[in-house]
């Protein structure tokens, strides 16, 4: 088992290197004048020479990644030419934002997903199937842009029942005590149920188009798993000893259908660590998301350089969590092998 | 008479069969869905090839027309410039649907060979390059193909190349594993043994025979390709205004929907929606049940 | 007695003319083994399957009769099977595949008792290492706490079958309960079905392609092919006095080379007559129609037109 962890970690330890590498390369050693792109379009040939020396791109390329690995090492990831502030610690502000916002999409994506995957399995080739397949193939298609606008126009606009895309919370609303972050939490922490309301019907609407785009594939595999499940031998034997259908269905079928479920949250909820560019700028979201867009529209490369950083080690941190939650539910995975969905 | 007739399988009696034997089933009633999507992809290949012909000006504008609701003259209404939302959508139609399938193609070949190339020769190879397709992956598709263009500038060719690159990872992983249990066949020994140099075998026997699931992900690529190329627009990376792109009439089209005036971004945007859906409906179908 | 009769039993492909079983009949008397015996693709496991209700997605029941102590446990109106747990149990070739892997084996034994006898927590679970015991399971306690994948194959068919008795079934299907098992297991299990037979007066119904295992368990034999019965008799008819020339072939294949002609042909569900018309070296014209069951002795018949011509005894070369 140690042994098995450890080439794990070897391995996490080898990408994480490697997509410090990668980001490098893009950044600076694609075509490009990188100065340019950070000047701007007008900039006077003194200012391009100013900034060459601030970030170093006089020195050879060698010498720039030494300075530069040397900086990722120790959690510096530059300065913001937008805000003038340290990278790391904006990214860090920012990321609860992003990350409640995550939580409580796949939650909505799980809540909703698992049930119509296990009826669809269940009732396979009915009607049921084929329309959790159609939901499915149309959340897979969605465009998150133009789902959240048609919610917004719908529950906010026309029906009113939703806020506004302005944020966590209403603009004149002080935001909770920060304890974890989370403003739901936060704010029923503070015993301030109020405001933990707020908060939630702030989330509703971006959940939601989050949530609906991320329940297609946990529909698929949940209903995937369930089929292989139910066509087992072990569940013949149930059956054929008198376990009821109910209890077959959940007790022998779904916890067995868990383990290629819980990667498929697992990937799920890595890729949305990194927030949702599209939705956070749509709801005036403030997350890393919409960090990594603003410093996009003025060409503020650090900060997008330790956007996608932030984000590839976040999904590399997921991925070893999610092997020992293998581990818990399938007995014959003790981390040693495993188990291909 | 029960004769013993051992002579020989000529002679041997035809015992009668059910005629027809099991019965053929159409390919409406195996594969609805699919169905349904090649339906759907076919008027919209019509739309973008022969649709621009027939549409007026996708570009020109005409402010006293601005913003009017859907009608007879304008089935889709028109935009805050006056111009008719369904010609840009049918222009735009042509634009994102070549993208679609010219990035899964480009894609495909490109991690087809390199995945090939990984898997048959494996070791040191396959090592290196896995880890490579592992540092891709961890990033979704979405960011990668984001800062590619916004390192390489914004332009229509840049984003097909961006957009590309983010997707070969999953090409390259699908074909290396079908390599893998390929090169174990014993068919593959029998054309090294035929004298063929090992990269000819390589690609002219293996790959051939991984090909079939890499164009059933192929197909699923044209729709999120779609997806991320409107996307990208969507958020001003890449094809800008005014070109007529489904991303980019969304979100111009935004601006305009807390006055009420939806049309500008729910037809575009639904005509995203439904091209990736004509994409995944036939993908589905034919790759069976894997998710 | 006759414990459980099944008669008449057609079952299909939904939506294709095709059936996997023609007009099946036998019976289980109790505290008796009958085997019903094929190769791969005769219907034996599709026939058992049938009778637990337990038939896969797009396959039916056309048309028969399952019938228990003269109840029916089919309805005739909608042939869907409803039998009683205590009915009839059923174990599975792959033993280890047979058992859920995440969960412990006693508590999968302890909830056969719950819903048997509505047993609390932990008398099912007493009751369910007694039943360990009583398979010859040593160190039951501890095996009660391990997951399938941790025991052996043998281990994993005992635990099986302490699962069924645990049903107290009047039958008992045992469906090639040995095929993925070694020799010496396959005589240890063999014993304990044999001792169960003796001790609770159960029917068995024992399915294999194994004659060496037929002959050395069963009281009655049925023998299958393409779904159609082809013959059935004591064991001493069906090993000593074969009619039927599917009979012959397959005790000769024991022994000696055979026509691999024959052999390679494998099963035609689409023949109208009889199925093993396309393999048989005595097949003719009549052949094209299904044969009746003919009797040839004393509770031996044979499903064959040779009978109808005088020329009863194929025989064994």
């Amino acid at each position: 088992m140690w042994r098995y962890l450890g080439r794990r970690l070897l391995v996490s330890v080898v990408t994480v290197a490697g997509i410090v590498v990668v980001v490098f390369f893009i950044m600076r050693v694609l075509p490009g004048d990188a100065a340019a792109v950070r000047a701007g379009p007008y900039a006077s040939e003194e200012k391009l020479e100013q900034i060459r020396e601030q970030f170093g791109f006089s020195d050879p390329v060698p010498v720039q990644f030494v300075n530069y690995v040397k900086d990722a090492v120790t959690g510096d990831l530059g300065t913001s030419i937008r805000t003038g502030g340290e990278v790391t610690e904006e990214l860090l502000i920012r990321l609860p934002a992003s990350l409640e916002l995550a939580f409580y999409s796949v939650l909505l994506a799980v809540v909703a997903g698992v049930p119509v995957g296990i009826a669809a399995a269940a009732r396979r080739d009915t009607w049921i199937d084929r329309a959790a397949r159609v939901v499915a193939v149309l959340g897979s298609s969605m465009a998150f842009f133009w789902l959240g606008l048609m919610l917004t126009f719908l529950f906010f606009f026309k029906l009113g029942w939703f806020p506004g895309p302005v944020g966590r919370l209403a603009i004149t609303t002080q935001p909770p005590e920060t304890i974890t972050g989370f403003f739901t939490v936060d704010a029923a922490l503070a015993g301030n149920w109020g405001l933990m309301g707020e908060a939630f019907s702030y989330l509703a609407l971006p959940a939601v188009t989050v949530g609906f785009v991320l329940s297609a594939p946990i529909i698929k595999i949940v209903r995937s798993s369930m089929i292989e499940v139910l066509d087992s031998e072990y569940v013949r034997t149930a059956r054929a000893l008198g376990v009821r259908r109910r209890e077959v269905l959940f007790r022998d079928g779904f916890r067995n259908a868990l383990i290629p479920v819980t990667t498929a949250i697992g990937i799920i909820f890595g890729y949305m660590l990194g927030g949702n560019i599209i939705v956070e700028l749509i709801f005036a979201w403030p997350g890393v998301g919409r960090y990594a867009y603003e410093a996009l529209r003025v060409n503020d490369l650090e900060a997008l350089q330790g956007f996608v950083i932030v984000v590839g080690l976040l999904y590399i941190v997921l991925n070893v969590v999610i092997d020992f939650i293998y581990s818990w539910i399938d007995p014959r995975i003790k981390l040693g092998q495993k188990v291909v969905a | 008479m029960p004769a013993e007739s051992q002579s020989g399988a000529s002679e041997r009696f035809v015992p009668p069969r059910i005629d027809g034997g099991a019965t053929a089933r159409s390919l409406v009633s195996r594969k609805p869905l699919a169905v349904v999507g090649m339906v759907i992809l076919a008027v919209y290949i019509v739309l973008a090839a022969v649709g621009p012909f027939f549409v007026t000006d996708p570009v020109a504008t005409d402010p006293p027309n601005a913003l009017l609701a859907p009608s007879l003259e304008h089935p889709m209404g028109t935009d805050n410039f006056g111009r008719d939302v369904f010609a840009r959508a049918v222009h735009s139609a042509r634009l994102d649907l070549t993208l679609g399938i010219l990035i899964a193609m480009c894609a495909m070949v490109i991690g087809s060979a390199v995945g090939v190339v990984a898997g048959y020769w494996g070791g040191a190879v396959d090592e290196t390059l896995m880890r490579l397709t592992d540092i891709v992956l961890a990033f979704p598709g979405f960011v990668l193909a984001l800062i590619l263009v916004a390192v390489l500038g914004n332009s229509t060719l840049n984003v097909g190349i961006a957009v590309t690159a983010a997707f070969v990872p999953y090409f390259i992983r699908l074909t290396r594993a079908q390599a893998l249990s390929e090169r174990e066949l014993e068919y593959v020994d029998g054309a090294k043994l035929a004298g063929n140099r090992s990269a000819r075998v390589a690609f002219l026997h293996v790959l051939p025979n991984s090909l079939q699931p890499s164009l059933v992900t192929a197909t699923l690529v044209a729709g999120w390709a779609i997806l991320t190329v409107s996307g990208l627009a969507f958020l001003g990376v890449g094809i800008k205004p005014p070109t007529a792109e489904w991303g980019v009439m969304v979100s111009e089209g935004a601006r305009d929907i807390d006055a009420g005036h939806w049309w500008t971004s729910f037809f575009p945007g639904g005509m995203i929606v439904l091209a990736a859906m004509a994409f995944h409906f036939i993908g589905d179908e034919f790759g069976g049940r894997e998710a | 007695m006759t414990l459980l009769e099944v008669a008449g039993l057609t079952v299909g492909v939904t939506r294709s003319p095709t059936s996997i079983l023609a007009n099946v009949s036998f019976s289980i008397p109790a505290g008796k083994i009958v085997g019903l015996v094929g190769e791969s693709g005769s219907g034996k496991t599709m026939a058992a399957l049938t009778i637990m209700g337990l038939l896969p997605d797009g396959i039916e029941v056309r048309s028969g009769r399952v019938r228990m102590d003269g109840r029916q446990l089919m309805d005739p109106a909608n042939l869907t099977l409803r039998r009683r747990s205590e009915d009839m149990a059923m174990i599975f070739q792959h033993p280890q595949a047979a058992l859920n892997p995440t969960m412990k084996v006693g508590r999968q034994i302890a909830r056969v008792f719950s819903l048997q006898q509505g047993s609390g927590r932990s008398e099912a679970m007493s009751q369910s290492i007694e039943m360990l015991r009583r398979v010859g399971i040593p160190g039951a306690t501890r095996v009660a706490q391990a997951h399938p994948h941790q025991l052996s194959g043998g281990m994993c068919q005992r635990v099986m079958i302490a699962m069924a008795l645990a049903c107290r079934p009047r039958i008992l299907i045992a469906d090639e309960p040995t095929t993925a098992l070694d020799v010496t297991i396959q005589a240890q299990i063999f014993d304990l079905i044999r001792d169960l037979v003796a001790e609770t007066g159960a029917g068995v119904l024992f399915i294999t392609h194994d004659l060496a295992a037929v002959a050395e368990m069963c009281d009655s034999v049925t023998v299958l092919f393409g779904g159609q019965v082809m013959e059935e008799g004591s064991r001493d008819d069906i090993f000593r006095r074969p009619q039927h020339p599917y009979t012959s072939f397959l005790l000769d294949s024991v022994q000696q080379e055979v026509d691999p002609d024959v052999v390679e042909a494998g099963v035609d569900f689409e023949l109208v007559g009889c199925r093993f018309g396309h393999r048989c070296r005595y097949a003719w014209e009549a052949c094209g129609e299904v044969p009746d069951l003919f009797s040839v002795g004393a509770g031996h018949r044979s499903a064959c037109f040779l009978h109808t011509v005088g020329e009863n005894r194929v025989g064994t070369s």
